[in-house]
């Protein structure tokens, strides 16, 4: 604040404003630093991590030469220039999510399946999904609809309990049957019947027909091929219907939609063909190879406690992810609606007003509990009061799921919130009830911010490990869950079991490449979800 | 627009929807909608007060008044959609064909089935065009065809030539006069009685607005209109009859249009809409 | 709905079938709302049922002043040691994370480009989103030889012949394998988004008026921030500060593995030394508690429930406490 000197002086710049600014810019700087100190730290440790999993150290200076010249740079240069064009860039990363997302589906549902029992799997599917379709069916037939929606509903819950019934006597006769017909009706089936609806949506029943008895027939003749050459039949079956299909039926709808874009779509098979190349020239030319932990062995086998080479995570990523998906169906649910119902449904007066209130409160501290103590919850609920054995599958999943509900309620409470009021005036005008809207019009808008929200939440639950050793999970099974009341472990488990293990090549080898692997499900489920957020979030 | 002959319960309203009753003189309409000491609070605010009304079928009838004077309010009244305000309290008799709407046996969704509502901002759905306008065929489980009825509705709304040919593109993509008139075909699809118009106006351009002031008129054909606005002019324009409302949320006058805007009784209406207030 | 032209009486009403399955979809949804009820509750039960029994065991007035937690060799239950390893956690993790989180907050809300702004966000919600797991092991293996390569460090605060104060030097000893210091760093790391998300929305919901009111006085940018805006936004702030420290507080898996399983009580004077050593959470406690053989039943396998109810009884009061200074932020705009 200058003294009233002439007004000229002051509007120029004094010595004292001069300090004014100085110091408003260091503080800028060390606000940038703050925030920046945390994230910086982080990626110091997971290069840590990375560099002690991967051991790029071991390998020879050719080895990088190779890859630098098939993979990175071929990679690089293509995303230089699928950047500054926008229909490629979208067709490029349109290939990346049907390329890497149908593999790593296809990988999953296999893993599952496989651990679960395919014949098992198959009559859960069938009692599950028959009725309600049979339901649809004859919903398109006639005009009373009022009894659908629940019909559905009780359709799935009966089917599950009938097949719990005759899943004993079916699955003996059915194992004649050979493994990969069960893939087949669990996955090409599927996979056949969404090409067809898919297609047919735009271009007439009968392409859709076609387009979907193509797939089938595709299935039917990987199999036999597969089964002509010795192959795993199942493994071929599922990577064809959840990978080759889907990434031909983005490819050809983006080919129609985005033709401009086309050259993008090679993006992932740069990527693929430079790291195939790449690995053939090793080969070709006996180059030496990283003596890495981040091998087939640790994703395919199960843990060695005593070598280190010989230790895999397979039967703990299987674990986590049936845990999780479990969770998933017992969680979700009751979280969105219980969401709906303080949104949309409860009043801000009255009793029910207060009560409303008292439920907001609640979950709110239920946010703030430890996970601790949700694993005591889970040991008194699920092994005292419900007699369930150590460490099985549904009690981590409930244990998780109460935890995470708070989580799920919460983001679907935002998502709902985003929902602009005048849509919902603009259904009850026109005489649309409650329900109505909230299918309409409300939750339609909410989807993407709810996703996000679960798709966070499930990142969560994957990594959580806290709750699961209270109720006493098992940290090391040489094998998957075979069902879900059989006991499972998850990958944090045997992450925090084995660092305690002092050996080099456990402490500085298997143990970080594990949690390279538990980063990699977590970053991509957080990518994810900050993908579809940034899509669709700001629409409206 | 008479020349589907698929859907006979709406035909049956179209062309018995009677030109002759329009055509009648005023007087000589029937009653659809007769409000009885109509006092409404929200929380400890009155916000109407005593207004006891009759609207008759084929009018169009204005509601003018100063911001904050009840016209909203008694508007959404009629078909229960302050129903969603909880501190809103209402009292005295809204009749609608004879009955009165707020009966413990009457299902505001079902009244407004009969009462669409069309807002001051337009509000189409996030949905395609067609989709839009057969929402409320569909959430009533209409069975005729839906197709067809999208067809009249937009015809009806003066806007089928301007989107046939791309009924499948969202309804945001529309502009602001156009989505309105979108808002009106999806309110008219389900062929309600009568349609309430809260300012339908106000947030378009002039001529937005005066293809949207020339619908109504044509409307008037089919359907019984009440409409909010606060644009005099407009209201001297579209409309049979005229209420006005003044502060405290009395009814001052309510008389033919023409009346009301020549020769009001109240000093007070005329004060109003020679601009001396408001 | 067949015969709606007419009379207006008859048509005004839905299908009865209708209005109950639709009063039956929201009763399903007021009955997942009502769950959440039920899991406090169960909580609650889960706890106090084996809680009380422990403490009709071993009297709550030897469990909550005893300076001995040996519940397995010394049958001894003295909580204090393991509540004095929280302490330390939580104050120092609350040393970095606070400051941090709140600068990171006042760069978002004030001065990042919207660009930055995307970037950054997301960035530091991935620092919440790691398995503390993950956090444990990294300050087990990586931080705790990172920062011990710096270590030990004495510096002397009053030196020899000064007047009526004795010799005192302040000494960092060298780290042990498990330390209070790195379990603090990371679990000041992983509170940090806590802190700067709730403190940045506060801090966004002071109203522009009040900026444009501080550059209409000829202030600068920092002047608004430091003097208008962050005291505008003092109960979101403590808000955030009390939820971090309750998060802290209930963090288990980084500090077990971090800090060890030797409960202590405080060294005095030099609490440096505090840090360098091992000790031992509530937490933690409850984790080798429930790793142990003694699984399943006696006065040690109730004790967790005890620490628990502990644990759930402090974290419970702050996150009110939250809720009551957030509130009254909400009323203050």
């Amino acid at each position: 604040m200058a003294t009233e000197d002439s007004t000229g002086d002051q509007l120029g710049r004094s010595a004292a404003l001069r300090l004014q600014q100085l110091k408003g810019q260091l503080f800028e700087v060390a606000l940038v630093a703050a925030t920046l100190v945390g994230i910086v730290s982080l990626l110091v440790l997971f290069a840590y991590i990375s560099v002690d999993a991967f051991r790029p150290g071991t390998a020879s200076p050719a080895w990088f030469l190779v890859y630098l010249g098939t993979l990175v740079a071929p990679t690089a240069a293509f995303t230089l220039y699928a950047r500054r064009r926008p229909a490629v860039r979208t067709a490029n990363a349109v290939a990346f999510a049907a390329v890497f997302g149908g593999l790593l589906l296809s990988a999953v549902t296999y893993a599952v399946v496989d651990a679960l029992s395919p014949y098992d799997v198959f009559i859960y599917g069938v009692f599950a999904s028959l009725p309600p379709m049979l339901v649809l069916a004859y919903d398109r037939t006639t005009e009373g609809q009022a009894y659908t929606g629940p019909l559905i509903l009780v359709s799935i819950l009966v089917g599950i309990g009938v097949a719990a019934v005759v899943d004993g006597p079916i699955s003996g006769p059915l194992g004649i049957a050979a493994e990969w017909i069960m893939y087949f009706g669990l996955v090409t089936v599927p996979a056949a019947l969404l090409v067809g609806t898919l297609t047919a949506s735009r271009r007439g029943r009968r392409t859709g027909a076609v387009a979907g008895g193509a797939v089938a027939a595709g299935g039917l003749a990987v199999a036999g091929a597969s089964i002509a050459t010795g192959a795993n039949a199942s493994l071929l079956v599922v990577l064809f219907s959840a990978f080759v299909v889907p990434t031909g039926y983005v490819v050809r709808r983006s080919v129609r939609t985005n033709p401009a874009g086309r050259v993008g779509l090679a993006g992932p098979f740069v990527l693929l063909g430079g790291a195939l190349l790449g690995a053939a020239l090793v080969e070709r030319f006996g180059i030496e190879t990283p003596d890495t932990f981040l091998t087939p062995t640790l994703v395919l086998e199960s843990w060695d406690g005593l070598t280190a080479s010989n230790a895999g995570v397979y039967p703990q990523i299987v674990g986590s992810i049936i845990i999780v998906g479990f969770m998933a169906v017992l969680a979700f649910p009751v979280g969105i609606g219980a969401a709906i119902y303080l949104e949309e449904y409860a009043p801000n007066s009255g009793f029910r007003g207060r009560l409303a209130t008292l439920l907001e409160v609640n979950i709110s501290n239920l946010a703030g509990v430890p996970s601790v103590v949700y694993g005591l919850l889970g040991l008194a609920l699920f092994r005292r009061t419900l007699g369930f054995g150590t460490g099985i599958v549904v009690s981590a999943s409930g244990t998780l799921g109460l935890l995470i509900l708070p989580i799920v309620i919460v983001s679907t409470q935002e998502a709902l919130r985003s929902v602009p009021d005048d849509l919902r005036q603009g259904s009850y005008g026109m005489g649309a009830s409650r329900w109505q809207t909230l299918r309409e019009v409300v939750l339609p808008e909410a989807i993407p911010g709810t996703l996000t929200g679960t798709i966070l939440a499930l990142a969560r639950a994957i990594g959580e490990t806290a709750p699961l050793v209270i109720i006493a999970v098992a940290t090391t099974t040489y094998s998957p869950p075979s069902g879900l009341f059989s006991s499972a472990t998850a990958l944090p488990l045997q992450i925090f079991a084995a660092s305690a293990n002092a050996k080099p090549e456990f402490r500085h080898g298997v143990v970080p490449a594990a949690a390279v692997v538990l980063l990699t499900l977590m970053l991509l489920m957080n990518a994810t979800a900050i993908v579809i957020r940034n899509k669709y979030g700001r629409e409206t | 627009m008479s020349e589907s002959d698929s859907s006979p319960k709406i035909q049956t309203t179209i062309e018995t929807g009677d030109e002759a009753s329009r055509d009648a003189p005023l007087d000589a309409r029937d009653t659809v909608i007769e409000t009885r000491d109509l006092n409404v609070y929200y929380g400890d605010e009155q916000a109407l007060d005593g207004v006891s009304m009759e609207i008759f079928e084929h009018d169009v009838t204005a509601l003018i008044g100063p911001s904050g004077c009840g016209k909203s309010t008694f508007l959404r009244c009629i078909n229960r959609m302050n129903d969603m305000i909880e501190v809103c309290r209402v009292e005295g008799d809204v009749e609608f064909g004879g009955k009165n709407v707020y009966d413990d046996d009457v299902d505001p969704v079902a009244l407004r089935r009969k009462i669409g509502i069309v807002f001051q901002k337009p509000n189409p759905f996030p949905k395609s065009i067609r989709d839009n306008v057969a929402y409320g065929l569909k959430i009533q489980g209409y069975e005729g065809d839906v197709d067809e009825r999208v067809e009249e509705s937009l015809k009806a709304a003066a806007l089928w030539d301007e989107v046939k040919d791309q009924l499948d593109s969202s309804g945001l993509d529309l502009s602001g006069g156009q989505q309105q008139r979108l808002c009106i075909a999806r309110a008219i699809a389900p062929d309600p009685e009568v349609i309430l118009m809260d300012e339908p106006t106000s947030a378009l351009d002039p001529v937005a607005a005066s293809k949207i002031e020339d619908l109504i008129d044509d409307l008037a054909e089919e359907y019984t209109v009440i409409i909010v606005t606060h644009n005099m002019q407009q209201a001297a324009r579209i409309s049979d009859r005229t209420a006005v409302f003044l502060t405290g949320g009395r009814l001052v006058e309510y008389d033919d249009t023409t009346k009301i805007f020549e020769d009001p009784e109240e000093q007070r209406v005329e004060d109003y809409i020679t601009g001396k207030f408001g | 709905m067949s015969n709606e032209s007419d009379s207006g009486v008859g048509s005004l009403q839905r299908s009865g079938f209708v209005v109950r399955k639709e009063r039956l979809y929201g009763r399903l949804i007021a009955a997942s709302a009502g769950l959440t009820i039920l899991v406090t509750v169960g909580i609650i039960l889960a706890l106090s049922g084996r809680a009380l029994s422990f403490w009709s065991q071993i009297s709550p007035i030897a469990f909550f002043t005893g300076t001995n937690w040996s519940p397995v060799i010394a049958n001894s239950y003295g909580v204090l040691p393991l509540i004095s390893g929280t302490l330390i956690v939580t104050i120092f993790s609350a040393l970095i994370a606070l400051p941090i989180g709140l600068a990171a907050a006042i760069y978002l809300s004030e001065y990042a480009s919207d660009t930055a702004r995307s970037i950054l966000k997301p960035a530091l919600e991935i620092l919440a989103g790691v398995p503390t797991v993950i956090y444990g092991y990294m300050a087990l293996v990586y931080v705790t030889p990172l920062i011990d390569g710096f270590l030990p460090i004495s510096v002397q605060l009053v030196p020899a012949g000064v007047p009526i104060l004795p010799e005192f030097t302040l000494v960092m000893p060298s780290l042990g394998t498990f330390n209070a210091l790195s379990a603090s760093v990371v679990v000041g790391i992983m509170i940090i988004p806590m802190v700067s998300s709730i403190s940045e929305d506060a801090l966004s919901a002071v109203p522009d008026s009040l900026r444009q009111g501080g550059y209409g006085l000829g202030s600068t940018k920092f002047d608004v921030s430091t003097r208008i805006v962050v005291p505008s936004a003092t109960s979101g702030i403590v808000a955030s500060y009390v939820l971090a420290i309750s998060r802290a507080i209930g963090e288990t898996m980084a500090v077990t593995m971090a800090m060890g399983m030797s409960p202590q009580m405080p060294y005095f004077p030099n609490v440096l030394r505090n840090l360098a050593e091992s000790s031992q959470t509530i937490t933690a406690a409850m984790v080798q508690i429930a790793g142990a053989d003694s699984y399943g039943s006696g006065p040690t396998y109730e004790a967790m429930f005890a620490l628990g109810m502990t644990l759930f009884a402090i974290t419970l009061i702050m996150n009110v406490l939250a809720e009551l200074v957030r509130r009254r932020f909400r009323e203050e705009y």
